[in-house]
């Protein structure tokens, strides 16, 4: 801590009271400078720690996603800024709040136990067989790896066999390279709102990953599960590689298609694949999908399944029951050539059939497509994508016989479950199918009613298209953004329609932003429909020749309930739209924010004459910020007011407006530093003051407005019965109008009659510290009258871009971070409201005199404030 | 603002790099050590005014070089300016005397305002030792 400079010592405590030293001037000065430097530091950071707490408030709106890395970033640095704010108080008036210091760390211990939320991950082995996987170990290898060793252990069904790389063993690999620490770090540092940024933070992250290299231990046991596994198949094998992340599939959250896949690995890959699938939690897809739905980066684990790989010849995907309407329990089935991984990719069009979920298992309807390739296994490694040719391309991809064996399997998994299923099949070369996986169904509710389109007058609208598939329902609006490639994605526009030819897990980045989505090909059960689903944004699949049909930048309605688009915009389909989902509220992000902000924005104290205006009564940042400000005020004030160095003490303003003024010079104020109780007006040298000075004169003030005799009866009733319009209540700082000044400060605190207003301003050349605070109360008339003046007043202020929060009869306005100049002008405009706006309460519910005055006042500062800027006495 | 002495501490050196070029072109005295070690070393050869210090380093951390910068040299400011948001080691940081603790990525101007502040307390409290 700073002792009190040596001259200022001797002034004070000393007694000090013959005529000026001339050689301690010079100290005293220098030690006023060190004072008021002190005092700008704690203004600066008490409006940074407003301005974050704004921001917190912002968040806690929910609609903008954000991610832990805005918390834990915001409450740092809230927490820095009051720390310094209570640090500079205490240089002002030395150990006279230190109290302040223990109430803060109170507050401090319970944002930090607000912030500590990491999860612990269940289990203590690294690696764990298939076989030994119940469903109670699901928060040690992940929910998609326990379905998949339920089903075979608990079901019957056929899976194929494996093992799963545990979240134990993930936290063992993160936790060997320090890994966790860095990805934090490079996170907080990238501006997270830009798809460009995110995309290189994407890239940087997954490199960091795969650079890393796995501890012996977890690397050895991986390599003898696989060993045991190819001895217990008695010939090679290759293995499916798939996340298996801890959170992924829960209720409500699907993280679909954001984590690799990858498939027929050898013993000599499975290293590498484990790491890409472990940087694959990093993809761009899942990046923005936890910050969108607010999941913290520490509650993923990435557990990873090897499973024996599946040659096979066809493949594919079914839901238990239709995604797109609850009460139609149908099931659907989408099958391929090949591995299934075309109909998730959604890179061509799967055959469609539609099966009645009671047995018999009725075929309902079977479409079968133009099936062009198929994705094989490659003899040593991985796969390829074949064409098809010949008649195998138009034939069915799997037997009707296989199809209603499948549908049944659907309906066992859908009432072991007791809810609809997404499953991932594939049948070998021998005709046996296997589960790969499986998962709850994300299910929409459809809006209430639909519009028909019958209703809809054909010769007002152009239909531009029709056909394809819902993959997501609803109505929306907005200009053709046609994606073909990585590039074209990085320059997508928010609110625009997403329009490209396949439907790839790959565009799930957009759907936060995009308006509608419309694919060319691409099933309902791949990855892009279960995220469109998910956001709640409209999506029609495998509309043939989207891409071509429309023009970027063209507007078209879409409407994916009767897939149908339309040029321009329909009104009557629009209305029906329903409203985006707020998938922020409720999540894991959010409820910390709102656990943590608890602690800091809040405001219990509120009237600094209470006894409650304490230090020790300070439970929230927003407290001390409260309490060190209005301090900081009175002790700058009081010092300049009680010492005895005449350069700095108060003094009276000489200027031609019949008023009285007093002002203190904080350091560098004036012009010339002058002795003796009076000080003109010409030699002041403090840019808001001087400001402020000119929409003070701007106009001469006509005197009160004529009242009517309610207005007046009101005056008087509360003058007689309101203690705190008693002008002896006030204490001696509020009772006159004072100026405290610098070059670069200025704080006035005016008092007329019973109003009451105070202005606090920083005006220099750093436009982001530049700010204005104006509060308005009082009024002599009852607190209806003042409400309505109070809010009169923000309206104003509101109009010349001041944010203004009106709390029962006082105004709150402010401005912050623009320039020299536009902060001059906010200033002419305050100076002219404290004058002009005095005793206007008693007119307020007269609505023509309310509209005569709002015009008058406006009038004048567009007319004389704001234009005339020279007018200086 | 006279013209100052400043020591920017990062082992990421590319950061460091275009920093130091920014801020000299910002008329500041800038010198960088890449390590806590390598910071007391020119500390102790010939002195800063401020100190532009990373958290997380390598070897010697932080909030351990700022405990002996302070040790060695109690009158230089200390900005601690990093990609760690955690409060607690924030706090650890405003309790042994750091000036500020900013956060990456930090505008070039703000960064420069907080250095001529920190420079500022330095110079008054110079002035009050005399």
């Amino acid at each position: 801590m700073i002792k009190l400079p040596k001259f200022l010592k001797r002034m004070i405590f000393r007694g000090h009271s013959g005529p000026e030293d001339p050689s301690s001037v010079q100290g005293l000065r220098d030690a006023f400078a060190h004072r008021y430097h002190n005092f700008k530091l704690l203004l600066t950071a008490n409006n940074k720690a407003l301005e974050i707490m704004t921001d917190l408030e912002k968040a806690l709106e929910g609609s903008r996603p954000f991610g832990m890395s805005f918390v834990r970033s915001h409450c740092t640095a809230v927490s820095v800024n009051v720390f310094r704010i209570i640090k500079h108080l205490d240089e002002l008036a030395p150990g006279k709040y230190r109290e302040l210091y223990d109430s803060f760390k109170q507050i401090q211990d319970n944002i930090n136990s607000s912030l500590a939320c990491k999860k612990t991950f269940g289990g203590s082995k690294l690696v764990v067989p298939l076989s030994e996987v119940t469903r109670d170990l699901l928060d040690e290898v992940g929910a998609k790896m326990a379905n998949v060793a339920t089903i075979k252990n608990e079901i019957g069904l056929p899976t194929p066999d494996g093992f799963v790389i545990s979240a134990r063993g993930y936290e063992r690999f993160v936790t060997h390279n320090d890994l966790q620490a860095e990805i934090d770090r490079r996170i907080q540092a990238t501006n997270t709102e830009g798809i460009d940024d995110l995309f290189r933070l994407s890239a940087d992250l997954q490199n960091l990953i795969l650079a890393a290299n796995l501890p012996e231990d977890l690397e050895t046991e991986i390599l003898e599960a696989y060993n045991k596994l190819e001895r217990a198949h008695g010939q090679r094998i290759r293995v499916s590689t798939r996340s298996s992340a801890l959170g992924e599939d829960s209720s409500g959250t699907s993280f679909a298609g954001q984590f690799r896949s990858i498939l027929n690995v050898g013993k000599e890959s499975v290293i590498d694949s484990y790491k890409d699938i472990v940087a694959s939690k990093y993809s761009l897809p899942a990046i923005t999908y936890r910050l969108n739905r607010g999941i913290p980066d520490e509650d993923v684990a990435m557990c990873v399944g090897c499973m024996v790989m599946v040659n096979a010849e066809a493949g594919g995907v079914m839901y238990s029951c239709n995604p797109l309407n609850v009460r139609d329990n149908s099931i659907l089935i989408n099958s391929v050539w090949g591995l299934p991984k075309a109909v998730v990719d959604g890179s061509i069009d799967p055959d469609l059939f539609i099966i009645s979920s009671q047995e018999p298992f009725d075929i309902i309807k079977k479409s079968i497509r133009e099936k062009k390739h198929e994705f094989v296994c490659f003899p040593e490694e991985g796969v390829c994508r074949d064409d098809v040719t010949g008649e195998k391309s138009g034939a069915p991809s799997i037997s009707e016989s296989q199809a209603r064996d499948l549908a049944k399997m659907s309906k066992t998994l859908e009432d072991y479950y007791g809810g609809p299923q997404d499953i991932e099949w594939a049948i070998d070369q021998q005709g046996s199918i296997f589960i790969l996986q499986c998962r709850p169904l994300q299910e929409v509710e459809l809006p209430p009613c639909n519009v028909q389109i019958d209703e809809l007058n054909d010769g007002e609208y152009v239909i531009l298209a029709a056909g394809g598939q819902t993959a997501a329902p609803g109505v929306a609006y907005g200009p053709v953004y046609i994606v073909k490639n990585d590039v074209d994605k990085l320059k997508f526009v928010p609110g625009s329609v997403l329009v490209t030819a396949q439907a790839l897990p790959r565009w799930a980045p957009m759907l936060g932003s995009a308006a509608a989505v419309i694919t060319e090909i691409g099933g309902i059960t791949g990855h892009l429909g279960n995220v469109s689903r998910e956001f709640s944004v409209p999506a029609i699949f495998g509309l043939s020749g989207a891409t071509e049909k429309f023009q970027s930048g063209q507007e078209i309605t879409v409407d994916a309930d009767n897939r149908r688009v339309y040029l321009g915009k329909v009104d009557s389909l629009i209305e029906m739209k329903t409203t985006r989902k707020n998938l922020m509220a409720g999540s894991p992000v959010f409820e910390i924010l709102e656990k943590v902000t608890r602690h800091i924005v809040p405001l219990n104290l509120l009237d600094p004459d209470s006894h409650e205006f304490h230090p020790r009564k300070c439970e929230t940042l927003h407290d001390i910020t409260r309490f060190c400000h209005e301090k900081s005020v009175h002790e700058m004030f009081n010092f300049g007011k009680e010492h005895r160095f005449s350069e700095r003490s108060s003094k009276q303003l000489v200027c031609d407006v019949p008023m009285q003024w007093w002002l203190i010079n904080l350091d560098d104020g004036f012009k010339q530093d002058v002795e003796g109780k009076f000080i003109h007006i010409d030699n002041i040298d403090s840019i808001p003051m001087l400001a402020l000075w000119e929409g003070i004169t701007a106009v001469p003030w006509e005197g009160p407005p004529p009242v009517d005799a309610k207005g007046f009866m009101s005056v008087l009733m509360q003058a007689t019965s309101n203690p705190a319009l008693d002008p002896s209540m006030r204490s001696a700082y509020s009772a006159r109008n004072y100026f405290m000044i610098s070059k670069n400060f200025c704080s006035l605190s005016s008092r007329f009659g019973f109003h009451f207003s105070t202005i606090e301003a920083l005006v220099g050349e750093r436009a982001s510290e530049n700010y204005v605070r104006f509060t308005f109360k009082g009024g002599a008339a009852d607190f209806a009258r003042r409400r309505l003046r109070a809010l009169f007043v923000g309206e104003i202020l509101e109009s010349f871009n001041f944010e203004v929060e009106i709390r029962e009869d006082s105004a709150f306005a402010r401005a912050e971070g623009f320039d020299a100049e536009n902060m001059r002008e906010k200033l002419r405009i305050l100076g002219y409201m404290i004058i002009h706006t005095r005793q206007l309460d008693m007119v307020m519910t007269n609505n023509s005199s309310v509209i005569k005055y709002k015009t008058k006042i406006l009038d004048e500062i567009n007319g004389k404030v704001i234009v005339n800027n020279n007018h200086l006495q | 603002m006279s013209e100052f002495k400043v020591l920017l501490v990062d082992d990421e050196t590319d950061f460091v790099e275009t920093l130091v070029k920014r801020l000299r072109k910002r008329k500041l005295d800038v010198r960088a050590a890449s390590s806590g070690q390598q910071a007391l070393d020119m500390l102790s050869e010939s002195p800063s005014d401020v100190v532009v210090l990373d958290v997380k380093m390598p070897d010697m951390d932080g909030i351990e070089t700022l405990r002996r910068i302070k040790k060695i040299a109690p009158g230089v400011e200390v900005v601690m300016l990093t990609g760690h948001a955690n409060v607690e080691v924030a706090m650890q940081g405003m309790e042994l005397g750091a000036f500020d603790y900013l956060m990456k990525p930090i505008d070039i101007d703000d960064l420069l305002y907080k250095l001529q502040d920190a420079f500022k307390k330095k110079s008054y409290v110079d002035i009050d030792k005399q």
